[in-house]
């Protein structure tokens, strides 16, 4: 039972990073290499606005939020506007050196010391006991929680949401679409915004449970196996790739070694890449006829 | 007399600042006509129409020099979602429908200007008046449809759009006669019922001179020849080149290049 919460778990943690992957690569092809960073500055923004909402948690958290989502909108329209038009590559690279930037500023500002969001915020997390035996701590539960909403929420939006529309559109034909009156820029800064926002929650998540530290970026990279092996434009493929890769660690950590940890899910993606490389539930090649 | 709804003066187009696709073009499109852009491969043809519909910024190209005129409004270099959203809307010649949506969403995916639900469904309705066909395929995925079922959810998903002027890139490409007939047909019946104007590039001067009003011919990035329907159907290059009928000069068979080198150097840049 226990082995079984805990891929649970770690498989919502997976998810809900790996969802930012997918949002940004679908509309741009772009993979977003700084997303783990991103996330990261998420939880650390949690530590800011503690101080500065003093006594008011919630509003602290929501502050947090709020403030991740308008670094994915800035990131978009500061950086990653001016790579339209540009190789896809040349835009990868550029996240890869959003990336190590994120990561000195954070050390600079809030040194490589494990920090506590939770306390900082006197928020408690105690653990909960399970019908069938099973312990989960609150922040965990809460993370379970958060990732079954953002992800009815997302397919909900992409799938009936007139915007959801456009951002498949634009995903499938960006010419096309800006042609027909769709504002492209509008539905690039939504697709960032709403993977720093997804991103954001889950490092935040994270932090409250267990601490934080710099070193967060290295499960954001970890989830992004999770996004490979379910396809890395298809939602739905993000989801059953975290529990495939979470399920795997978990019982290779359980039943052979706890070392093989940061090892797994790039077995995983290995094996998905020789068997199936586009995917479980991703795109093969587009439906064309000429 | 109607107005003049598009007006191209002397535009120049400019690719990655070095490579000129078009030089000098001057064109025109009033209300409620059908103008035709003809000429061959590489001729600038899509160049001129990427500058009116706002495309050339996404490929690194600029109008360096003229001005491009919509409504009296210049609109040289504006994002093409601006363009759109003016009136000006683009059927493009390859990927022109979304392959993943269905045929329903692909009508409801633009943007249309300043709709309301129900202003949309009536232009929906408009819409399946003209194409019935699809109608009956709301619920096919893009990517299945056949060409000619494809060229008709892009007209019709232009024309959600609700747009004073039409830009049809290629409307015959690739199409059986009897479909591009048909198509030809519905255009006509589009510009009468709804009064938009069409500017259709071509590349089979046959189909183009059937239905438009007004031809321009473009050759090397410029126009070298232009006039109404009858007026180019009767003139003698346009049977040669595009018509390919003979010339009639005592009926010996000369080669095409020899014809249009000469034809070229002595009138058409003269």
């Amino acid at each position: 039972m226990q082995l079984f919460v805990n891929i649970v778990v770690l498989a919502s943690i997976y998810a809900l990073i790996a969802c930012g992957y997918v949002l940004i690569y679908r509309v741009s092809r772009v993979l977003n290499l700084a997303h783990g960073e991103l996330m990261m500055l998420g939880a650390y923004a949690v530590l800011a606005t503690a101080s500065l909402f003093s006594g008011h948690p919630v509003m602290a958290l929501v502050a947090a939020v709020v403030l991740s989502l308008v670094v994915g909108v800035l990131v978009y329209v500061f950086l990653m506007r001016k790579m339209t038009g540009e190789m896809v590559l040349a835009a990868i690279l550029t996240t890869v050196a959003l990336g190590i930037l994120i990561r000195g500023i954070v050390v600079l500002v809030w040194s490589a010391q494990q920090q506590y969001p939770a306390q900082a915020l006197g928020l408690p997390n105690p653990s909960l006991v399970l019908p069938g035996g099973g312990h989960i701590s609150m922040w965990s539960a809460v993370l379970v929680g958060t990732n079954v909403f953002v992800y009815t929420a997302l397919l909900g939006f992409l799938r009936f949401g007139r915007w959801g529309m456009r951002m498949r559109a634009a995903g499938q034909n960006p010419l096309l679409a800006a042609q027909r009156g769709i504002n492209l820029h509008g539905v690039y800064a939504l697709a960032w915004s709403l993977s720093t926002l997804t991103g954001a929650l889950a490092g935040i998540l994270m932090a409250l449970d267990s601490g934080l530290t710099a070193t967060m970026p290295v499960i954001g990279l970890k989830a992004f196996p999770a996004a490979l092996v379910g396809g890395l434009d298809s939602l739905v493929g993000a989801l059953v790739g975290a529990l495939i890769v979470a399920a795997a660690e978990v019982l290779l950590i359980y039943y052979v070694d706890p070392l093989l940890s940061d090892v797994v899910p790039f077995l995983v993606l290995v094996a998905m890449l020789i068997v199936r490389p586009w995917g479980l539930f991703g795109t093969r090649e587009e439906l064309d006829r000429v | 007399m109607t107005g003049t709804l598009l007006q191209v003066e002397k535009i120049e187009v400019v690719y990655k600042r070095v490579i000129t696709a078009v030089q000098g073009v001057t064109l025109a499109v009033p209300e409620r006509q059908i103008v035709a852009l003809l000429g061959t491969n590489g001729a600038g043809k899509t160049t001129t129409l990427r500058a009116i519909s706002g495309f050339l910024g996404i490929d690194d190209a600029r109008v360096t020099e003229g001005r491009i005129a919509f409504q009296g409004e210049a609109v040289e270099n504006r994002p093409p979602h601006e363009i759109a959203g003016r009136g000006v809307v683009l059927v493009p010649e390859r990927e022109k429908v979304f392959p993943n949506l269905t045929v329903a969403e692909n009508l409801i995916a633009p943007v249309p200007r300043a709709a309301s639900k129900a202003e949309q469904r009536r232009q929906e309705e408009i819409v399946f008046h003209f194409f019935p066909r699809l109608a009956e395929l709301r619920a096919r995925i893009g990517g299945l449809l056949s060409g000619g079922e494809r060229q008709m959810l892009a007209i019709a998903a232009a024309l959600m759009c609700r747009p004073q002027l039409l830009l049809i890139d290629e409307l015959s490409l690739g199409l059986a006669p009897v479909v591009v007939g048909d198509l030809a047909r519905r255009l006509i019946a589009i510009r009468d019922e709804l009064g938009i104007a069409i500017l259709l590039v071509e590349q089979s001067a046959a189909t183009a001179l059937e239905i438009a009003d007004y031809a321009y011919v473009m050759e090397n990035g410029r126009v070298v020849l232009d006039g109404d329907r009858a007026r180019l159907k009767g003139h003698q290059d346009v049977q040669e080149f595009y018509l390919g009928q003979s010339g009639g000069t005592g009926g010996e068979r000369r080669s095409y290049r020899d014809v249009k080198q000469y034809r070229r150097s002595r009138r058409w840049y003269g």
